[in-house]
């Protein structure tokens, strides 16, 4: 595929929206970077540009006119923030991939705060019933962006949701951003891997992994 | 967002509110800006697109690199590679914004559900099909056997106020000419 896909990032300013920005910039995508401060925006866009002076990448001013401008959009937003979000997006994200990241923890770390029937993705997916919300990057750090292979390994990255063809995309997109894609299932398997980041950042506080740690499924 | 293609929806074949919300539910908006790509050759044409607002071209590029505009899509035009998206070969037209754009697109597997579910959704797509084959017919009988002049005026009535939005060497590679004949002719068509 050469036509360019375009892709806005709603919270680009943040550790986990500003290292997807940085990763899949080399990759064969337009962006449209969405985040609360703007100045810090021009900055990140500046910064993908010096190092890569081809990368198509641009701040935009307007999450609504930028999802609507985008194919698909990645929602890189706390969970408390998405019902919020997914108000202004609706109607321009139909039939569009929406990727959600976001890990619904509590204050403390040591639990979800959705119910154990359902997921922030499959949340997601309610506020948004004619988009395909995919579940993607959620088991990656943001420092594992900049250091996808640990230890030796090419750290896993998980993906869940209903639909082949944007699963397929999405692969595409998380090995631009140099991890190991592995589709894992349709989007109730999000329950499933929010939960295993979680584990995995109570494991990193306890070992003190110091953020840089990630999933590898070993096998023959 | 959808206004005009409802309306020309509706031209062909009324829907009611039940059906319009179906219908709603399988397109994909889009907003592209000049200069900016919907497809490029080598890629498969995935999508129909319905232009709402702007205006795009779809182009081939020979050997030497010149381009030869096949369609222009105005407002409330169709625009594809409908071959392609047909046949599910590689496209080899080039599909861009000539002006900042705003889409109505129809996916491949959203038009074969709509095609499966509404019976309204397959007359639509049998008069845009039949419109646009009458439309090539027209096209290939005007090429090869009528004047420059008849050619351009045929141009003129197709696209009404094109020549103010496009420029000449554009409506020079659709027709098949150097600009500087375009410019001939329509110097010509002046004088009369």
């Amino acid at each position: 595929m050469q036509t360019k896909q375009t892709i806005a990032i709603i919270g680009a300013n943040g550790n986990m929206g500003s290292a997807i920005a940085k990763a899949i910039a080399k990759g064969p995508y337009r962006l449209l970077l969405k985040g609360n401060d703007q100045s810090a925006l021009e900055a990140l866009v500046q910064g993908i540009k010096s190092r890569n002076a081809s990368a198509d990448v641009e701040a935009a001013v307007c999450t609504t006119e930028a999802s609507w401008e985008a194919d698909i959009i990645i929602l890189a937003i706390p969970f408390e923030a998405e019902k919020a979000i997914a108000a202004q997006i609706k109607e321009v994200a139909n039939q569009k991939i929406v990727i959600s990241i976001a890990n619904p923890l509590n204050g403390n770390y040591n639990g979800l705060v959705t119910p154990p029937d359902t997921s922030a993705a499959e949340e997601l997916q309610k506020l948004l019933p004619g988009s395909k919300v995919i579940k993607a990057f959620n088991t990656t750090f943001a420092a594992d962006f900049s250091t996808p292979v640990i230890d030796g390994k090419q750290v896993d990255a998980f993906i869940a949701g209903n639909e082949e063809e944007a699963l397929q995309t999405v692969s595409e997109i998380v090995a631009t951003a140099g991890f190991h894609p592995i589709v894992a299932g349709d989007l109730t398997v999000s329950r499933t891997l929010e939960n295993m980041q979680l584990l995995l950042i109570q494991l990193g506080m306890k070992y003190n992994y110091n953020w840089l740690a990630g999933w590898k499924i070993l096998h023959n | 967002m959808y206004e005009l293609f409802f309306r020309k929806f509706n031209e062909k074949i009324s829907l009611t509110e039940e059906e319009e919300t179906l219908v709603k539910q399988y397109l994909t908006p889009k907003k592209l800006r000049k200069k900016q790509y919907l497809l490029q050759e080598g890629d498969i044409c995935k999508s129909i697109a319905f232009v709402e607002k702007g205006a795009l071209r779809a182009y081939s590029v020979d050997e030497k690199g010149n381009e030869h505009i096949i369609q222009f899509g105005l407002e409330g035009w169709l625009i594809s590679d409908l071959y392609s998206f047909l046949s599910n070969e590689p496209a080899t037209y080039n599909i861009d914004a000539i002006e900042d754009a705003e889409l109505v697109l129809i996916s491949k597997s959203a038009h074969e559900e709509l095609l499966r579910k509404l019976p309204k959704y397959e007359t639509f797509t049998r008069l845009n099909i039949t419109g646009a084959y009458l439309a090539m017919q027209k096209r290939l009988t005007s090429i090869i056997s009528s004047t420059l002049e008849e050619r351009y005026m045929g141009f003129i009535n197709l696209y009404p106020n094109i020549v103010q939005r496009v420029p000449q060497h554009m409506i020079a590679s659709y027709m098949g000419l150097t600009p500087e004949t375009l410019s001939r002719v329509r110097q010509k068509m002046i004088r009369k």
